[in-house]
């Protein structure tokens, strides 16, 4: 057994690296749902068919799967995928109320989850394994974290997301030097930036599109910013209760998800603190995504308060029409400049 | 003439929820709520609870869904999102509804054991109306209730007596929540005896009956209310067997029903079945608020709500649920099962395919949704029905 394979970015892949497994995330793949309908309905999000149909057509080369706390959807996943596939599957309880409460419990959660880990492995995680996971992750995203802010890398990110981490590094570091490199001759800031948030967006090509009609982005997708970014910076860890409780502080500060339900309406105030840097908002939401949907019309008009000019495109994967996106992101354009 | 047997307890049941929704008007501190929540303790401190499901349910009933989700839509609320929500948003901005609109809400208490759409659902309305809103966040008991989930959800209960204290201004008197309790443990029996009265045959009352008639336990249980109105409404159906008279004339075929109600279609669903001599004698949405039983002769009533309220139907993995509608298949005799596969409502529905797989008896799904009738077809349901019942019949 060498794999793990997970959904939500609130998955503490530090773990499952410790284990000794390579932590790969599960997205969609591009091909049409067939094999699933016979499992999930047409009203389901295609991250949640698509990735049942890649297990299905064993296109999957993992050997375990957890599903963190997340949505209804991917909750009555867990059961379906055990169901028809061989896999060991775990479900690690993360809170959705953040406050107070949720990191004691969220502790208690890990423990079970590394207790599982340790099960499917045959061999104890320690502390040296923990800390040196943690500082890979540490490293890494630092740089993700870099190159985000200057302009963000979807294909890199998305290695970084189903490929080993230490294979990852490499390339990522490369990329931070030339970017950094760049930086001072390239006065290449294009006169529109924009906050794309959302849901998952595993087709690149969507992202390219964006910058192709003209505009430079400042990321918050869930396979963009949200994979690595979090509040609480990188420390020391020198013992299993620390490393816990540094986990424990790290996913729960991790940037806002509307999956999650945070004390003073965290998510909201991020964003609007995050448009104050661009000139508009693309909403890129998976169709039937309830979190990000309940989200929507009240974000939106918080942001039209502030003069953004806010477009919503609504994705289901695999795309069937680029030339229709091509369209509405020049019109949107137009309308921001 | 319809064909449809009136139960006499159904005219008094909409007397109790008009009164219920008159007073709630009247009601100094309200806090809205969803339906898995603990309300004994809203009860216990003189807090009045209102039910947006209920009031959606009630708005489907009367057809005006489609009308009330649109004003939501019209807001930018997708068309993909729970209809309930829709309605109750759509409600809410226009203050209007069959019943007048619902009164405001003074805060908000919402648990997440039923779906984590209240979570968002609620958000929205803690925006909407500046209210506080507290999230009682329970885990999912995917295969095993755990000792660290119900401790989780017990220490939140007590935050919610302290966040109760501090709106109200009242003390919390335990004295008076275990009163609270008792009587909804009260309650919950009759009820729990109303529907098993479903094991007759035939059977005096189907399932419409039930969902026609659950308001009461939904909405005022721990109150006085429900036990005498479930006490009177199993004296109607003693009648009916003691008369040998089924809901159903010539009873052939024994049914389940699975998930919420097609609240706009109950009236042409039910002649359908009766005219198909099918009887659906019980179904899985209003047997889970019987699961609330588990509170008896338990010595730590918080503990135990704790327990209780983590261990609900909707908040269980697959084989649970698949355990528990084989556990009222055998209960109540049936011969087949009717899976609505609710638009609306995805961890009930999301699962059922692989549920049909587990259960000991044939079954069938219709598409729908609980109070969206835009995306309802009656003459393809019609047609999926038919097939299966005449499956059954050979």
């Amino acid at each position: 057994m060498r794999r793990v394979g997970y959904f939500c970015t609130f998955t503490p892949k530090e773990l499952i690296k410790a284990a000794g497994f390579t932590p790969v995330r599960i997205l969609t793949g591009n091909q049409h749902v067939s094999l699933a309908n016979a499992h999930l309905q047409n009203y389901c999000c295609s991250q949640v068919r698509g990735s049942l149909e890649r297990l299905l057509r064993g296109e999957l080369d993992i050997d375990a799967a957890v599903f963190t706390r997340t949505c209804d959807s991917l909750m009555r996943l867990a059961d379906i995928w055990e169901r028809n596939s061989n896999m060991l599957v775990h479900n690690l309880e993360f809170p959705t109320k953040i406050d107070g409460r949720s990191r004691e419990f969220l502790i208690r959660e890990l423990y079970d989850f590394k207790s599982k880990l340790e099960e499917w492995r045959g061999k104890e995680i320690t502390s040296e394994d923990l800390k040196s996971s943690i500082e890979l992750y540490s490293y890494l995203e630092g740089l993700l974290d870099e190159i985000f802010r200057i302009k963000p890398d979807y294909e890199l990110i998305l290695r970084a997301q189903t490929e080993d981490a230490e294979e990852v590094l490499r390339e990522a570091e490369k990329k931070v030097r030339e970017l950094r490199d760049l930086k001072g001759e390239r006065g290449e800031q294009k006169d529109a930036r924009v906050l794309v948030t959302g849901s998952v967006c595993p087709a690149v090509d969507v992202l390219s599109l964006i910058e192709e009609a003209g505009f430079s982005i400042v990321d918050d997708l869930c396979t963009g910013t949200r994979f690595f970014k979090s509040d609480v910076e990188s420390r020391d860890v020198n013992s299993m209760e620390e490393a816990m409780e540094f986990l424990a502080e790290k996913y729960l500060r991790k940037a806002p998800c509307p999956t999650k339900s945070y004390d003073g309406d965290w998510r909201f105030k991020y964003i609007l603190e995050r448009v104050k840097e661009v000139d508009a908002v693309i909403f890129l939401l998976l169709k039937f995504c309830e979190p990000h949907f309940f989200d929507y019309p009240q974000l939106k008009k918080e942001l039209e308060k502030m003069g953004k000019k806010t477009l919503l495109l609504e994705l289901e994967f695999p795309i069937v029409s680029y030339e229709q996106l091509k369209t509405r992101l020049e019109a949107f354009y137009e309308m921001v400049v | 003439m319809s064909r449809i047997k009136k139960l006499k307890a159904t005219s008094k049941m909409r007397e109790i929820m008009l009164a219920y929704y008159m007073q709630g008007k009247q009601a100094e501190e309200v806090s809205w709520v969803t339906s898995g929540a603990p309300v004994e303790f809203l009860y216990a401190m003189d807090v009045y609870p209102i039910y947006p499901e209920n009031h959606a349910a009630l708005i489907g009933a009367t057809k005006m869904g489609p009308n009330f989700s649109q004003i939501a839509e019209n807001e930018g609320f997708s068309q993909d999102l729970c209809s309930y929500a829709r309605c109750d948003i759509g409600s809410a901005m226009v203050g209007s509804s069959p019943i007048g609109g619902l009164p405001k809400p003074n805060f908000l208490l919402c648990c997440n054991n039923i779906c984590n759409t209240v979570v968002k659902w609620y958000e929205v309305l803690s925006r909407m109306f500046k209210v506080p809103l507290f999230i009682l966040d329970v885990p999912f008991v995917r295969k095993e209730l755990r000792e660290s989930y119900v401790n989780y959800v017990e220490e939140q209960l007590y935050d919610f007596i302290r966040f109760l204290e501090k709106v109200t201004g009242e003390e919390f008197d335990e004295s008076r929540f275990r009163e609270v309790i008792s009587l909804s443990i009260q309650g919950v029996n009759a009820y729990r005896d109303v529907l098993l009265m479903g094991r007759h045959k035939p059977s005096p009352l189907t399932c419409f009956d039930a969902f026609l008639n659950m308001a009461p336990i939904v909405c005022l249980r721990g109150t006085e209310t429900p036990i005498g109105f479930y006490g009177e409404l199993k004296e109607e159906l003693e009648e009916r067997v003691k008369n040998g008279v089924g809901a159903v004339d010539n009873e052939e075929i024994r049914l389940l029903w699975d998930n919420i109600p097609i609240w706009y279609e109950l009236k042409r669903l039910s002649e359908f079945f009766i005219d198909h001599n099918a009887c659906l004698v019980a179904d899985t949405y209003t047997n889970a608020w019987t699961g609330i039983l588990r509170l008896e002769n338990k010595s730590d009533p918080i503990r135990s709500l704790a327990e209780t309220y983590t261990f609900i139907y909707l908040n269980l993995g697959l084989e649970l649920m698949a355990e528990a509608i084989n556990r009222l298949i055998d209960v109540y005799d049936v011969d087949g099962v009717v899976i609505h596969s609710n638009r609306s409502c995805k961890p009930y529905s999301f699962g059922q395919y692989e549920i049909q797989k587990m259960i000991d008896v044939p079954s069938v799904v219709i598409e729908a949704d609980m109070t969206d009738s835009r995306v309802f077809s009656m003459a393809q349901v019609e047609t999926r029905l038919e097939a299966f019942l005449e499956r059954l019949k050979s």
